[in-house]
């Protein structure tokens, strides 16, 4: 194996992060500012590299990193462009979930464990990523899980740990059975290389059940991370964690984790053409039609606002099973952009969420009235995410039901049609009254419980809601540029165009 | 049935019923005792093996000399165990952790 | 062969040096010498291990001059050589933590830990079932004094210990005896091909395994081990559940895989491998329920020896040899892992002044490195990548899955990982309660618990060298 450039670009980039979070852990409580040193170094190179290797996968170099591991799965990393879309993502979500966590923790104890985790969860959400085979992709997989629960248990009370044993049983269970699938893959056909249009074509005929059973096991084993209906239990759960955990946990590390490995077995291990051939795709088409449809209807019981927003994240991530299934070519750009842009428009959904309960102590929806007047900057990024989860235009989130929609209706499956329209009906049921209550109500008579940052020139601490506004900037922006080649929309054709063979 | 045979069975026998003892007593230097027969019943199946050619088996026999040998200090041993473990009980009854 | 014989004599040698010079070295001397030792017996062994595999084939040696049959006959396969290098390395890890922890140990500890070390080289290095027989007896009374060492309170298990390892080596000397009676042979690769499935066989054979998987404490023969485990030191427990106990399932797979006939092997292949699936089950459901945190650990070896004894049944049923591979993987991940874990919940225990599982609120504020040790560690037991323990298993998986018949073993499997997953998670997931935080009793040992992580960390290294230990185990040139 040569060393150069482009065989340690992948582990850099895991290394970018991996190394501040361990040296974090044994940065000293009270060296607040040597913590934030390492944090932002760590979230500048990895953006520097992630430039880097976006620059070179556009103009065609391959980056792949491989060592031994077991007979016949190698661990590999690899950059192609449909890593670099889930890394980009993460990488700037990162950054803005730092700075916003810096504010959010301000004071607050264990601060270096808290983003020691941090790191290591990004590091394993990178990693995901960058897996070059399902192998790798299981070890990454895995350790997102060991990750996190630190996270979702980081303040400790009895409710936490609930929540965390929760979180730990569905996960862990679901990377057993993960396993078994890889295994049972494995056994069939090795395990190389994930490849646009798959490995598998030419065994589907021959083991057609065994491949049937392994693809179940595995969308089981994803579907736990990616929150497929009956999978889904541990999410509104593990909402008991900070709010830049569960930002994190719902726009970038675990759900997308799932959602993202989807796509790895349907398009570059199973391919298309075995996928149909097997008569997989209708399934897993009922399958995230069913949960849209399901956990949109949940969403509108909830009372408490981040319950309401997980169940949403619930609905909205199966939006990429859902394009996936479909195999078409416009519907499986709107699935992969919408990894992106429902990244986004949620986080920006959570950092307001977040500011609404550590400025003003706001959890319920009820208590949400003429909030717009006192916060009107996290209102209003709250409004331009609540608006793109709609599908309004020109939001990203337009972009993205607009692709699925067309690309439906190339495949000729009409019958998405409804459920899409159906789900945005319910988006808008379960968003537009907290819009209303917002800028339209009149604030309590009796005040807020809480009214911290009051009198002051800026409505909350600006590591708050400078996080929210660029996030929100940033959907817009995605949506009116949705034209450009490096916007995600242009990158998901790049990717697709691979994938299909166009 | 001829004398090996006879002594063949009565060394099972002899295994066979120390076990039953092993299992069913308590009190250990008694369950120490049923060990011991079990090792007696071993030793006297290998001896009569060792009788069944005309000259008698060496190997057999240096077998049973080492089982010996170890049967021996493993009882020494096992007694001090016992008796330093009852020693500690009568004195020490009410002795406990600092926390639980 | 020298290298190995050197990796033998080394400790042995030692652990009678240490007895005769009595009380006349200082106890931190006597560490000293044993741990330079111990490095002595790793280096032999690893060179050890790099002949044998450059052999390719087994390397014969009669000890004295002797002839075949008569003589002490050695036998090093890479097999062997790499549990030689493994037994020197489990040595030197827990060595390193009884010499530099701060509660330290006593100075009989290290004449002992010699003699045990010296023991089980034997026991791999051995070709012949009574040669197996008296190092299975050195290990178990070696074992049981060490248990001793605790202190008057360890009295009575160690005593329930020694008599019903005595009353297992009885049941397989008898084994012995009526193989030799049989076959007049003891040597293991001459009886091989003279072994048939008669009524003599298979009394014999019957009555070994009883008392192999007594002393293995393999389910349903397991119920002596939690608490004489449990009431060792702690660099005790870790040495008797990382390696004592592998002993005698050493020899239960030789019995087996070579001397027994195939056809009675293949008829006691499911049920042992059944009993292993019990075993990882009722063994897990025990940890699960356990108070003390070092009976958890201990009911977690019980469980842990299920995979093993699962994989050599599956062995024994499909007659597939290569599954050795996935039962010594386990043993030695298990090992490392086994070992990081007990050190870690003592260190915790004298830390937190408590041995209750409930002690261990807030463990992750107040001993976090050992706490850390100890999830680490717990990792590789469940079985995640890239640790040994996730290796072992997908060594055990591959076969299980290619036939479509195979399917329901890896109930097995799943059910293992699962249960080892609660009872890992139980104590991780206490650790993090802050909300009733138990403080520390006594100023940690950080020397102590960064020596407990050591072993945890080599167990996840285990991946980096996972496709050179398959390729060893598979017998081939490497």
């Amino acid at each position: 194996m040569t060393l150069s450039w482009t065989t340690l670009l992948p582990v850099l980039i895991i290394l970018s992060s991996l190394i501040p979070g361990l040296l974090i852990f044994a940065t000293p409580e009270a060296a607040a500012r040597r913590r934030i040193i390492l944090n932002m170094t760590g979230v500048t190179v990895k953006l520097l590299l992630v430039a880097l290797m976006l620059a070179g996968v556009s103009r065609g170099f391959e980056f792949r990193f491989a060592i031994a591991f077991l007979p016949g799965a190698e661990l590999v990393l690899r950059g192609d462009a449909l890593a670099l879309q889930f890394i980009a993502l993460s990488s700037v979500l990162w950054l803005m979930t730092t700075i916003y966590a810096i504010g959010y923790l301000e004071n607050s104890p264990l601060r270096s464990r808290f983003f020691g985790y941090f790191s290591l969860c990004v590091s394993a959400t990178v990693g995901v990523a960058l897996a070059g085979n399902m192998i790798t992709f299981l070890l990454f997989y895995e350790l997102l899980t060991l990750a996190t629960f630190p996270l979702v248990v980081h303040r400790g009370t009895p409710e936490a740990l609930r929540a965390g044993r929760v979180y730990l049983a569905y996960t862990l269970g679901g990377g057993t059975v993960l396993l078994m699938g890889i295994a049972l893959l494995h056994s069939i056909a090795g395990t190389p290389d994930f490849v646009p249009g798959g490995y598998l074509t030419s065994l589907a005929d021959e083991h057609a059940l065994s491949l049937r059973i392994a693809f179940g096991l595995m969308i089981v084993g994803l579907g736990v991370k990616a929150a497929l209906v009956p999978l889904h239990g541990w999410l509104p759960q593990a909402m008991v964690a900070p709010a830049p955990v569960s930002a994190l946990l719902h726009a970038v590390a675990v759900v997308k984790a799932g959602a993202f490995g989807i796509i790895r077995v349907v398009y570059d291990v199973y391919g298309i053409e075995a996928t149909t051939l097997l008569s997989l795709t209708r399934p897993l088409a009922w399958l995230a039609a069913v949960t849209i449809i399901f956990a949109s209807v949940r969403a509108l019981q909830q009372q408490d606002i981040k319950r309401r927003l997980a169940y949403s994240t619930v609905s909205q991530v199966s939006y990429i099973t859902l394009g996936v299934s479909l195999v078409g070519p416009i519907a499986a750009v709107g699935a992969i952009v919408h990894l992106v842009h429902q990244g986004l428009m949620k986080i920006t959904l959570f950092f307001c969420a977040g500011n609404f309960a550590e400025t003003l102590g706001i959890h319920k929806i009820q208590e949400m009235d003429g909030l717009g007047r006192r916060m009107p900057w996290s209102m209003a990024a709250f409004t331009v995410g609540a608006l793109g989860m709609i599908g309004v235009p020109p939001i990203a989130g337009f972009i993205s039901k607009w692709y699925l929609a067309t690309g439906a209706l190339e495949v000729n499956q009409d019958w998405v049609l409804l459920v899409l329209a159906g789900s945005s009906l319910l988006n808008a049921a379960y968003f537009l009254p907290l819009l209303y209550r917002g800028w339209f109500r009149a604030p309590p008579a009796g005040g807020w419980h809480e009214n911290n940052f009051a009198g002051q020139r800026l409505e909350t601490h600006w590591m708050l809601l400078l996080p929210p506004l660029v996030t929100a900037l940033l959907s817009i922006l995605v949506g009116v540029f949705a034209g450009s080649i490096f916007s995600p929309l242009g990158w998901s054709q790049f990717i697709v165009n691979r994938e299909f063979g166009l | 049935m001829n004398a090996i045979e006879l002594y063949l069975t009565l060394g099972i026998a002899v295994f066979l019923l120390s076990l039953h003892g092993l299992m069913t007593l308590y009190d250990p230097i008694r369950r120490l005792i049923a060990v011991n027969l079990m090792g007696a019943g071993t030793f006297l199946v290998m001896v009569s093996l060792a009788r069944r050619s005309e000259v008698p088996d060496p190997v057999l026999h240096a077998l049973v000399v080492t089982g010996l040998v170890v049967a021996i200090s493993a009882t020494a041993f096992a007694l001090r165990l016992i008796i330093a473990g009852s020693k500690n009980d009568k004195t020490d009854s009410g002795g406990g952790n600092r926390k639980p | 062969m020298n290298f190995a014989l050197l990796s033998l004599a080394i400790p042995l040698f030692c652990g009678l040096l240490l007895l005769l010079s009595g009380r006349a070295l200082r106890t931190r001397t006597t560490g000293f010498i044993v741990i330079v030792s111990t490095v002595a017996s790793l280096v032999a062994a690893w060179f050890a291990l790099q002949e044998a595999a450059a052999a390719g084939a087994d390397i014969m040696l009669n000890l004295g001059g002797w002839e075949t049959g008569l003589a002490i006959r050695l036998r090093l396969s890479s097999l062997s050589a790499l549990l030689l290098v493994f037994t020197a390395l489990m040595h030197l890890l827990i060595g390193l933590y009884a010499g530099l922890s701060r509660d330290g140990i006593k100075r009989d500890y290290w004449a002992l830990s010699c003699f045990l070390h010296g023991s089980l080289a034997a026991l791999w290095l051995s070709a012949d079932l009574f040669n197996l027989y008296i190092t299975l007896e050195l290990l178990g009374l070696t074992a049981v004094a060490m248990v001793a060492l605790a202190g008057p309170k360890a009295y009575k298990p160690a005593a329930n210990y020694l008599i019903l390892s005595l009353a297992a080596s009885l049941f397989y000397l008898l084994g012995v005896a009526l193989l030799y009676g049989r076959y007049g042979e003891l040597d293991v690769l001459l009886l091989a091909p003279r072994t048939q499935a008669d009524v003599i066989t298979r009394l014999a054979l019957l009555l070994m395994t009883t008392g192999l998987m007594l002393k293995a404490a393999l389910w349903p023969l397991h119920l002596w081990l939690p608490p004489a485990h449990a009431s060792a030191p702690t660099a005790v427990s870790a040495l008797l559940s990382g390696l004592v106990v592998k002993g005698p399932l050493f020899i239960l797979w030789v019995l087996w895989s070579e001397v027994a006939p195939p056809t009675l092997a293949q008829q006691i292949g499911p049920v042992l491998a059944i009993a292993g699936m019990i075993a990882l089950t009722a063994g897990g459901l025990s940890a699960m329920r356990s108070p003390h945190i070092k009976t958890l650990v201990a009911y977690s070896t019980v469980a842990q020896l299920g995979y093993a004894l699962m994989a050599l049944g599956l062995l024994l049923t499909w007659q597939l040899p290569q599954m050795h591979i996935a039962l010594w993987l386990f043993v030695i991940a298990h090992g490392l892992a086994k070992a990081s874990l007990f050190l870690a919940a003592g260190e915790m225990q004298s830390s937190l002044g408590t041995k209750r599982v409930d002690g261990l609120r807030g463990a992750t504020q107040t001993v976090p490195v050992a706490m850390f040790a100890f999830a680490v560690a717990g990792g590789s037991l469940i079985g995640l990548p890239p640790s040994g323990g996730f290796l072992a298993k997908w060594v055990l998986l591959e076969p299980i899955l290619s036939e479509p018949g195979n399917w329901p073993w890896a109930m097995g499997v799943l059910l293992g990982t699962l249960v080892s997953a609660a009872y890992i998670f139980r104590i991780v997931a206490i650790s993090f309660d802050r909300a009733q935080i138990n403080p520390l009793d006594i100023n940690p040992d950080r020397v102590g618990h960064w020596l407990a992580l050591l072993p945890a960390l080599m167990v996840w290294g285990m991946a980096l060298s996972g496709e050179w230990l398959i390729r060893l185990l598979a017998g081939g040139p490497v």
